[in-house]
């Protein structure tokens, strides 16, 4: 298939904005008469208020917002799910501390400086509760609950040893399955609780009128969400409620939901009746978020022929203080687990858990980091246990073409229909030099090579032909200027990957116009129709696909009009760019000679008042195809110092047509950075005296990786397969969240691959490293032991 | 405390600056000349975010006191294209798409520009000595660097 | 409330910018304790605005001349206010010192960081302390009305502590010249490269032929201050040079040393490592002392 405009690159439309610094995030709009928030946060993990005293802070002119202050409407952040699968525990300020952080008040004044003196005048009166860190204390049965109860449906629920929610999901019969099993492979798996480290801490800036509507800049991943919520929570009608789209310094997954300042903000300035600005510091946000940290006990059973019978998931998610979608967690993690490899039986359980720390959430890839680290790291380990090479092992079971397919969960299920697993996995072979990697246990010395091989997924949207457990279609208006240009107003937010700019290239391409006369229209809730939220890898799928949908319909608008002024049958038509005019060109390849401009043609239907060329659209995919990645990882650990260096990584995508390629690359090398600190560096650690982090607030204790962790430019190989997905725009899927999934697994295995030691604890630090080092030594000089000790698995024959 | 009178340069033009001894430079670009460019990603001198040049180098105005940029020189992400004509480094990171959200760019460039004003010519080795305190989340690095290595290309190119 | 680090610096202070040194010193011994002097001002900021200093007057040091630069004088004396960035442009030939400079986090932070301020902030991570210990380096307290020169070994009182007196500042670091046939080496490991350390060590050797004629050994990150290994500086003096020894007396500083768990290592980690770093500061050190 070859585009006039998809797959090349061109200079981004933000681009002249970020690079001059002129580009405004939420933490950079600036109103007259603005005034500045603060949030008092509870240096408690678990503590109910007693009391506030404000006098002190309102003396000062501040502005106070306590708990009985604000609406007392129990809310779900992420009202992605649909309702009945809501669970609703938080309000805008807690009436009690449950991790340390939580916001309890707030004030604003004309100034920070000034907010800050308020805010240390508030007096607060606190009644101490005993606090859990580890998720098996706080299930104890004489615990402290955290919640009492929560809402879901309209029903007050109550809870149970601070159980947030439990999910088992069953295919077939797994006894059935492990009957059948020559071999049963089984590991317990325990990954982090990494912070997002998103560049821009969350922000928002409220502007309220005096007819009681209120304009909105927030962070966030989906202004529409924001809207509802907001609107629900303070009852104001919609159609009062504007939220305008500004860029995002980072989220990752952190303001899928409505983060927890946005509302905040709204009430602060509701009181003060002028516009309020609330920006995080570095602490609080480090506070707020982080990734769901998970305990996954895998077991899996083949036969001799290397075939799969039977596996079964037992997740443990620790969640933190409040319930921010752990119900979709455990359903995806169902999910990602099934849609890996191919189980005749399966079974999963898990359980989601409160405890006193910060609340978990999405971070790029919603539980399938964690998953895809368990899946890969045994399924390499079984592999070679069998003596397969991993890459045959895992096409021989992993669900491919044909297989079914859950997008998120159980209830988003459909066909895969475009699958380039196994070129990638040839391709990402041969650049690697696979063939060519050591064997385990061979090398000695101080510094040991190895490679490692990992594959996963991301699902391109959450779209399946039936409804179900989550909200997903987005919507488009497409008009033509009266020159011939082109606006697209969408909802859509961009990361920064360039989704705004694939859905233009995808309007351009459909419409014969040059991509420098299509333009993205500023975006809020009033103008545009409703987009879900930018995740799941979605964005050009789905936004994409409806940007896509309107185009269609505009282009036919066109040649209906066109028809009538050229005298021909408007099926005869095309549309073509003309990058002399910069325009697209409408003509009958019969008759070169009638043609006309698109700008032409929209002015005369000005002229003769016809209208505009515009269409709306809204669009549910049906299918969520699978967006495929690859990584092998070639790296070098010193045995004294426990170090990693990263020599060279070889990642594949298929993302069906590359629509913007420096950009797909650029979604790859940063999933490499993203999952190399998983693997090997980014932590969080809570005190469990104090239930604060250990790291105080310093990001540098989180270590996110920074240039010098990353591998020279030649040495991060990127490739993608040559696919089509059918049900895409232009036979496009997603990416984003894709690229960083099997990153973690790919280290365990290489360093597997050097040092004949498994890893099943995130993350692999250079300390594990160097203990499991001497524990190895250790178990060689007892010989009468090796033999026992040196499987680590627990493998044995099955009946 | 009371505020201070100080003067310098900002971005090639003099300025008056009336400011409390408390205040950080950052602050008062960002609040009191409204140069948002330059960005807080952490305060504590850990991210890089708010990097600008005060007299030629690189500084980081989450860690400068207002005050004491007393005659001081100061450059940021603003003032670096030049009647209306991008730099080098800015057009280089724009034909790399060198960014995704954007937010680590303005002290991406800025970093760059300070390390081409030293050494011209580097190698990949010495681009990623020079950027190792300057986070990002979004690129994974690997646009940034090509960036810096083209632009000092394109200036080499323009000066040969 | 929990004590967080803002967008702002909250406390409030009066600011001097003294021209000379007299004043500064005139200054600090009006104010005494509750002043404090300001120089890269990276460590010092970063404390008021986490509120573990709350000094009422800050007196910056950045405009005094004769605090700042490097001369040759016998000895080799670096002005406190001299920038991180400055020494590791200028002195290449100190390798250890050399290479500790080019070890901090930032290329912003070094150029802001002074050497000064690194040793006054007294932090048991300090790069540019370990290869300074080994150097021998002494540092000039002067206050309004006297001057000293102490040994930097005793200049170093515990984590944020100091011989300092609240009325002296700290004026010079003097460095004797190094014997000939000297050589010396710093290697740092940290958890991610730009980060403070988890452990750090500084070598000096001096060489006559293939024998060992004087050396010096030093580590930061692994006790209260910056701390030399004595025990194992005296058994590698007079003897013959060979990686083994390195690798024995390695092993030796890391018994010689107690350190703690804390966010960035265990005390495992750094003892192991501490030999690994020494033996190879060691190594590198001999090749240099030619
Ligand atoms: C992000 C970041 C990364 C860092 N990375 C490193 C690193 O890798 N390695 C490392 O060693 N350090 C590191 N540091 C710490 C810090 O930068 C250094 O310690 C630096 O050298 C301090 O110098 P300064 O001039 O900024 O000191 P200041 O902050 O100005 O002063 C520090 C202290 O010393 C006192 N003081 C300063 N000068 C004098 C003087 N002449 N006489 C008496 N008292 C004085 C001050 O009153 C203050 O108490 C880092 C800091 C930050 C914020
Ligand atoms: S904001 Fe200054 S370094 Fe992070
Ligand atoms: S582009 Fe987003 S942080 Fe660098």
């Amino acid at each position: 298939m070859s585009y006039q405009i998809l797959g090349n690159d061109y200079f981004r439309k933000d681009g002249i904005g970020k690079v001059t610094g002129r580009e405004v995030y939420a933490s950079d709009v600036t109103l007259p008469r603005m005034w500045h928030a603060r949030v008092l946060r509870s240096p408690h993990a678990h503590a109910r208020i007693k009391s506030i005293d404000a006098r002190a802070a309102q003396e000062l002119g501040a502005v106070v917002l306590t708990y009985a202050d604000v609406p007392h409407l129990k809310y779900n952040e992420r009202i992605v799910s649909i309702p009945p699968h809501l669970y609703r525990d938080r309000t805008v300020l807690a009436d009690k501390a449950r991790h340390v952080g939580e916001a309890v008040a707030a004030v604003a004044a004309p100034t920070e400086q000034l907010a800050e003196k308020a805010l240390r005048a508030l007096q607060v009166e606190w009644e101490i509760l005993p606090h859990y860190t580890d998720p098996l204390a706080a299930q104890r049965a004489d615990a402290e609950p955290i919640h009492d109860s929560y809402i879901l449906n309209g029903q007050e629920i109550p809870v149970e040893n601070n159980v947030a929610v439990t999910r088992v999901v069953q295919v077939g019969d797994i006894e059935e399955g492990f009957a059948q099993a020559d071999h049963i492979f089984e590991r317990e798996f325990v990954t982090s609780r990494i912070y997002h480290a998103q560049m821009e801490t969350k922000s928002c800036v409220c502007d309220p009128a005096p007819d009681g509507s209120i304009t909105v800049y927030p962070t966030t991943q989906s202004i529409h969400n924001v809207r509802q919520l907001l609107g629900e929570i303070f009852s104001i009608p919609l159609h009062k409620v504007n939220v305008k789209r500004v860029a995002i310094g980072g989220t990752f997954g952190s303001s899928i939901q409505m983060n927890s300042i946005i509302p905040i903000c709204v009430a602060l300035a509701l009181k003060a009746k002028r516009p309020v600005k609330l920006v995080s510091t570095r602490e609080e946000d480090m506070y707020d978020h982080v990734r769901y940290q998970t305990k996954l006990k895998l077991k899996i059973g083949v036969t001799r022929e290397g075939k799969i019978t039977a596996g079964h998931m037992q997740a443990l998610a620790d969640i933190g203080g409040h319930n921010i979608q752990a119900y979709a967690l455990l359903s995806v993690l169902a999910g990602w687990t099934a849609s890996l490899y191919n189980y005749p039986n399966l079974k999963f359980e898990g359980k989601a858990v409160y405890t006193n720390k910060t609340p978990s959430c999405a971070l790029q890839g919603f539980g399938n980091p964690q998953a895809t680290f368990a899946a890969e790291s045994l399924m390499d380990e079984i592999a070679t246990e069998l003596d397969w090479d991993p890459i045959e092992f895992k096409l021989k079971n992993y669900v491919g073409l044909g297989g079914t397919f859950w997008g998120q969960g159980p209830s988003v299920q459909s066909i895969v229909r475009s699958d380039g697993v196994p070129q990638l996995l040839h391709d990402g072979a041969q650049k690697i030099g696979w063939r060519a990697r050591p064997k385990p246990g061979t090398q000695t010395g101080r510094y040991r090579h190895g490679i490692g091989m990992a594959r996963g997924f991301h699902t391109s949207g959450a779209g399946a032909p039936k409804p179900g457990e989550v909200i997903d279609y987005s919507g488009a208006f497409i008009k033509i200027n009266e020159d011939g240009s082109v606006d697209i107003v969408h909802a859509m937010m961009d990361h920064g990957g360039g989704t705004l700019e694939a859905i233009a290239k995808i309007v351009a391409e459909e419409l014969g116009v040059p991509i420098e006369r299509v333009g993205i229209s500023p975006a809020d809730t009033l103008t545009t129709v409703y987009d879900v939220v930018t995740h799941a890898t979605r964005g050009v799928y789905a936004g994409g696909g409806a940007a896509h949908k309107a185009a269609v319909k505009v282009k036919q608008q066109i040649f209906d009009y066109a028809s009538r002024i050229l005298g021909l049958q408007a099926d005869s038509l095309m549309i073509e760019p003309d990058y002399e005019l910069m325009q697209g060109v409408i003509y009958c390849p019969n008759f070169p000679e009638r043609r006309i401009t698109l700008g032409a043609l929209a002015k005369q239907l000005q002229v003769n008042s016809w209208g505009t060329l515009a269409a709306v659209e809204s669009l549910r995919q049906v299918n969520c195809p699978p967006a495929y990645v690859t990584y092998f990882i070639d790296l070098t650990v010193d045995t004294e110092t426990g170090q990693v260096t990263t020599n060279r990584a070889a990642i594949g995508s298929d993302c069906g047509t590359v629509v913007n390629p420096a950009m797909a690359i650029g979604q790859l090398e940063g999933g490499l950075s993203k999952g190399m600190g998983y693997a090997l560096v980014e932590d969080n650690q809570w005190d469990a005296q104090t239930g604060q982090l250990t790291s105080k607030g310093f990001w540098i204790d989180g270590k996110t990786p920074a240039i010098s962790e990353a591998p020279f430019v030649e040495n991060i190989i990127t490739h993608f397969a040559n696919t089509y997905e059918p049900s895409g725009p232009f036979g496009a899927k997603g990416i984003g969240e894709a690229a960083t999934n099997p990153c973690a697994a790919a280290y365990a295995n290489a360093l597997y691959n050097a040092l004949d030691i498994r890893f099943t604890e995130l993350p692999i630090t250079a300390e594990k490293i160097l203990s499991a080092l001497a524990a190895q030594d250790e178990r060689a000089s007892r010989a009468s032991d090796y033999l026992e000790n040196k499987v680590v698995a627990v493998m044995q024959a099955a009946e | 405390m009371d505020k201070k009178t100080i003067h310098l340069t900002l971005n090639g033009e003099a300025r008056e600056w009336r400011v409390y001894p408390n205040e950080l430079l950052l602050n008062t670009l960002r609040e009191q000349e409204f140069l948002t460019g330059t960005k807080y990603g952490c305060g504590i001198g850990e991210c890089g975010a708010c990097t600008v040049h005060v007299n030629g180098a690189p500084r980081l105005a989450c860690l400068t006191l207002a005050l004491a940029c007393e005659g001081a020189d100061i450059l940021t992400i603003e003032g670096l294209a030049r009647d209306g004509k991008l730099d080098a480094v800015q057009e280089a990171f724009l034909g790399q798409s060198a960014f995704q959200c954007g937010f680590c760019t303005s002290d991406m460039i800025m970093m760059t520009r300070a390390l081409l004003n030293e050494n011209p010519q580097p190698t990949e080795t010495q681009v990623r000595d020079y950027l190792r305190g300057n986070l990002c989340r979004c690129t994974g690095y690997a646009s940034i660097v090509r960036a810096a290595l083209d632009a000092a290309e394109m200036e080499r190119q323009e000066t040969a | 409330m929990l004590p967080t680090n803002t967008h702002i610096l909250y406390p409030e202070f009066d600011y001097h910018a003294p021209t000379t040194l007299y004043e500064v010193t005139e200054l600090l011994a009006q104010y005494g304790d509750s002043a404090r002097v300001m120089a890269g001002g990276t460590d010092l900021l970063v404390q008021m605005k986490m509120e573990r200093r709350q000094p009422s007057q800050v007196i910056s040091l950045m405009h005094v001349n004769a605090l700042q630069g490097i001369s040759q004088n016998g000895s080799l004396d670096i002005g406190a206010t001299t920038s991180i960035q400055e020494i590791h442009r200028r002195l290449p030939q100190l390798y250890a010192l050399a290479e500790a400079c080019n070890g901090f986090s930032s290329i912003q932070i070094m150029y802001m960081a002074t050497l000064g301020g690194n040793l006054c902030n007294a932090s048991p991570a300090s790069d540019s302390a370990p290869p300074l210990l080994t150097y021998d380096a002494r540092v000039t307290l002067k206050s309004k009305t006297a001057e000293r020169v102490l040994p930097l070994e005793r200049f170093f009182l515990g984590p944020g502590k100091t011989a300092m007196q609240p009325d002296e500042l700290l004026a010079q670091i003097s460095i004797p010249a190094p014997l000939p046939h000297s050589g010396s080496a710093f290697i740092k490991i940290s958890r991610v490269v730009a980060d403070i350390s988890q452990v750090c060590a500084a070598a000096r050797l001096t060489r006559e032929g293939n024998t060992i004629r004087d050396a010096r050994i030093a580590l930061g990150s692994v006790a209260p201050t910056p701390v030399r290994a004595a025990g194992a500086e005296r058994d590698l003096i007079g003897e013959t040079f060979s990686p083994a020894l390195a690798e024995k007396i390695g092993k030796q500083a890391a018994q010689e040393i107690s350190p703690i768990s804390d966010v960035r290592a265990t005390r495992e980690y750094r003892q192991q490592v501490a030999a690994v770093i020494v033996r190879d500061a060691l190594l590198r050190a001999w090749e240099r002392a030619q």
